[in-house]
């Protein structure tokens, strides 16, 4: 652009150039991170399983219409074994993977939801607004938040009822993620305070204001995209975390037994005794596909980091 | 020198247990067999007793603030309401019978995770780039990825059901007669080792990593650039510049780390039927016994605010640039 007047079109298809070389050199970017890319490989591997899990194992097993023997050990016809009722285990893990995503995914979003609401107002407004958040904010990172979502998950599940659904989900699940999503977006709050106290200070942020733009409209056209790298960063970061606190809710009993999770496939291994009679294939597999996962979403988090925030993460 | 810091610090402790104190009155008002609750449903009560049960628990009166109000008094005297799984027993007491268990293995767990943690993390800070830093951030993250239980699970099942070198359940041998103090201690400790190894390893990696990326930033401030340029050798370096200013920031985020640490203790007892605290949340979770509940995290909450307040005053000791 050597200052000769666009007209509209031009100006569209110049702006559409640009957004694709921007995109062209972030994938360059971000490739040149081999960790991320091994991330994005197997998350791949795992979101297949989640979209077609019966196209690779079959119809999900229910414990009435089992096709093994209780704790039969890995064979032919079950590579990785059965489970207490004779189900295949390969069989949960698989059916596991979209209901581990789904609970993770949505509890990441209002996690992340939260947290940049919490950040983005208290860095914009500052002063007693910011004070007050960030007191809340210390709460929730100084406190036991696991212990509260333990206390919280049976009580919003007994007060709505065990039977109930929302939008297709049982209330078990929804109190899962509800729970992750209240009690971890502090980090989130503080993290994208910072960044929206800086770009708070810059000039468009003034002009903005000059010519009679409101608190909301500033927030939300120019504080966001200029904080959208570090959320985008976080969120996939905050995956990880909402997972694994998933399988740890699950584990201790939370979770669903007609949509299990890894976590509650875990739970059932542990009650039934699995680790102490060898059972090792029933505990082994969903712990693997847990770790796979969450490491996959890790590396990713920090490729992400680097790539787009080379500035903050220089030091790494 | 430094008293208003303190007096800050100590306020706000005292407001994140008000805080706490709030969250657990309300989830005692929103939980389905609070007293309200359990009175009005029950259908052979008569209008005349349930007004008098109204009056000896308070309900008659407004939630906020007399209800509130008498919730503080009743829990600054240590009465939590009695559990619904145990009858008649006091939640205090149910509490305490399980505390030094988890004591025990929190505390024996965390001296091994800080001391190895800050050794692997300083190492691999300091030859950041060379094999044992590959080899040791990559383990830290795969060990940050794994939840502890499923650890626990692992090493159960090879160290004691499979090799059977360890007792992977409970804190004592069932049966146990012998008198000798000696004895016991051994067979306390044989059962300590698969439980605290569990939880160490868990943490090994969060403290390294931590650790890694606060040696790191050190290692590039101008002082350190200075003690090269004069001649020091690198060992020493290490020791008298780098590290002490390295712990500072470590130290603070494992005490922010210990509201977190629960999540792990908890499910690795479970794993290993290690009589505490965790194997009570787990079954009071398994019975909904909500004040049982409440009352761990409330005694939860308060060990790790009053954690947090130490940390505070050590690190204004050790660093006297935060006491502004």
């Amino acid at each position: 652009m050597t200052g000769a007047i666009l007209t509209p079109g031009q100006l569209r298809a110049e702006r559409w150039r640009l957004r694709a070389a921007g995109l062209r050199s972030f994938v360059r970017r971000f490739a040149s991170h081999p960790a991320g890319v091994v991330g994005v490989v197997i998350i791949i591997v795992f979101g297949v399983m989640a979209i077609a899990p019966s196209v690779l194992v079959g119809p999900f097993e229910t414990p009435t219409r089992p096709s093994g023997l209780p704790f039969a050990p890995p064979s032919a016809t079950h590579v990785l074994g059965a489970d207490e009722q004779g189900r295949d285990v390969l069989n949960l893990v698989v059916h596991g993977a979209r209901i581990s995503l789904l609970v993770g995914l949505l509890a990441s979003a209002i996690t992340v939801l939260l947290g940049a609401t919490v950040g983005i107002v208290a860095g914009f407004f500052g002063g007693r607004t910011d004070a007050i958040l960030m007191r809340i904010t210390d709460f929730f990172l100084i406190l036991p938040t696991f212990v509260l979502a333990l206390v919280l998950a049976p009580i919003i599940v007994d007060v709505f009822g065990v039977g109930t659904e929302f939008f297709g989900m049982r209330i078990t699940l929804i109190a899962i993620i509800l729970v992750i999503g209240v009690t971890s977006w502090a980090s989130t709050a503080r993290i994208i305070r910072s960044q929206a106290l800086s770009v708070k200070e810059r000039a468009f942020v003034d002009r903005a204001r000059v010519i009679g733009a409101g608190s909301g409209r500033i927030m939300f056209n120019h504080i966001l995209p200029n904080v959208m790298s570090l959320i985008v960063a976080n969120t996939v970061l905050v995956i990880a975390s909402s997972i694994l606190t998933e399988t740890t809710l699950s584990f201790v009993g939370l979770g669903d037994p007609q949509s299990p999770t890894w976590g509650t496939t875990l739970h059932y291994a542990q009650v039934t005794g699995a680790p102490g009679s060898g059972a090792w294939w029933y505990t082994a597999a969903p712990g693997v596909a847990i770790v796979l996962v969450v490491l996959a979403f890790t590396l990713i988090g920090n490729a992400l980091d680097d790539t787009l925030n080379p500035k903050l993460s220089a030091r790494k | 020198m430094g008293n208003s810091y303190l007096a800050r610090k100590v306020v706000q402790a005292f407001l994140t247990l008000l805080f706490v104190l709030s969250v657990n009155f309300l989830l005692f008002r929103a939980m389905p067999g609070s007293a309200e609750r359990i009175l009005l449903r029950n259908p052979h009560i008569s209008p005349e007793q349930l007004q008098t049960q109204r009056e000896r628990w308070g309900l008659d009166k407004p939630v906020f603030p007399d209800q509130l109000i008498d919730y503080f008094v009743a829990t600054t005297q240590l009465d939590l309401g009695y559990s619904f799984q145990f009858r008649g027993q006091h939640v205090t007491d149910v509490i305490a019978a399980k505390i030094w268990p988890t004591v025990l293995l929190i505390g024996v767990g965390e001296v091994i995770a800080i001391l190895l943690g800050l050794a692997l993390g300083a190492y691999t800070g300091w030859r950041r780039g060379g094999p044992i830093d590959y080899g040791g951030t990559s383990l830290a993250l795969i060990l940050y990825s794994m939840p502890s239980f499923w650890l626990g699970m692992i090493l159960l099942i090879v160290f004691s059901t499979s090799l059977g070198l360890f007792p992977g359940h409970g804190m004592v041998t069932p049966g146990l007669t012998t008198t000798d103090p000696l004895a016991r201690l051994a067979d306390l400790l044989g059962h300590l080792i698969l439980p605290g190894i569990t939880y160490s390893i868990g943490y090994i990696g969060q403290y390294s990593l931590v650790m890694r990326s606060s040696i790191i930033e050190v290692l590039a401030e101008d002082y350190v650039q200075t003690a090269r340029a004069k001649g020091m050798t690198e060992g020493r370096i290490l020791r008298s510049h780098a590290l002490p200013n390295a712990l500072l920031p470590t130290v603070t985020l494992i005490a922010i780390n210990l509201g977190y640490i629960w999540a792990g203790a908890i499910t690795v007892e479970e794993v290993f039927s290690w009589p505490g605290l965790g194997t009570l949340t787990v079954d009071a979770l398994g019975s909904r016994d909500y004040p049982v509940l409440q009352g761990i995290f409330l005694i939860l909450s308060v060990s790790v605010i009053v954690a947090n307040l130490v940390a505070d005053v050590v690190y204004s000791r050790l660093d006297p640039r935060v006491r502004t």
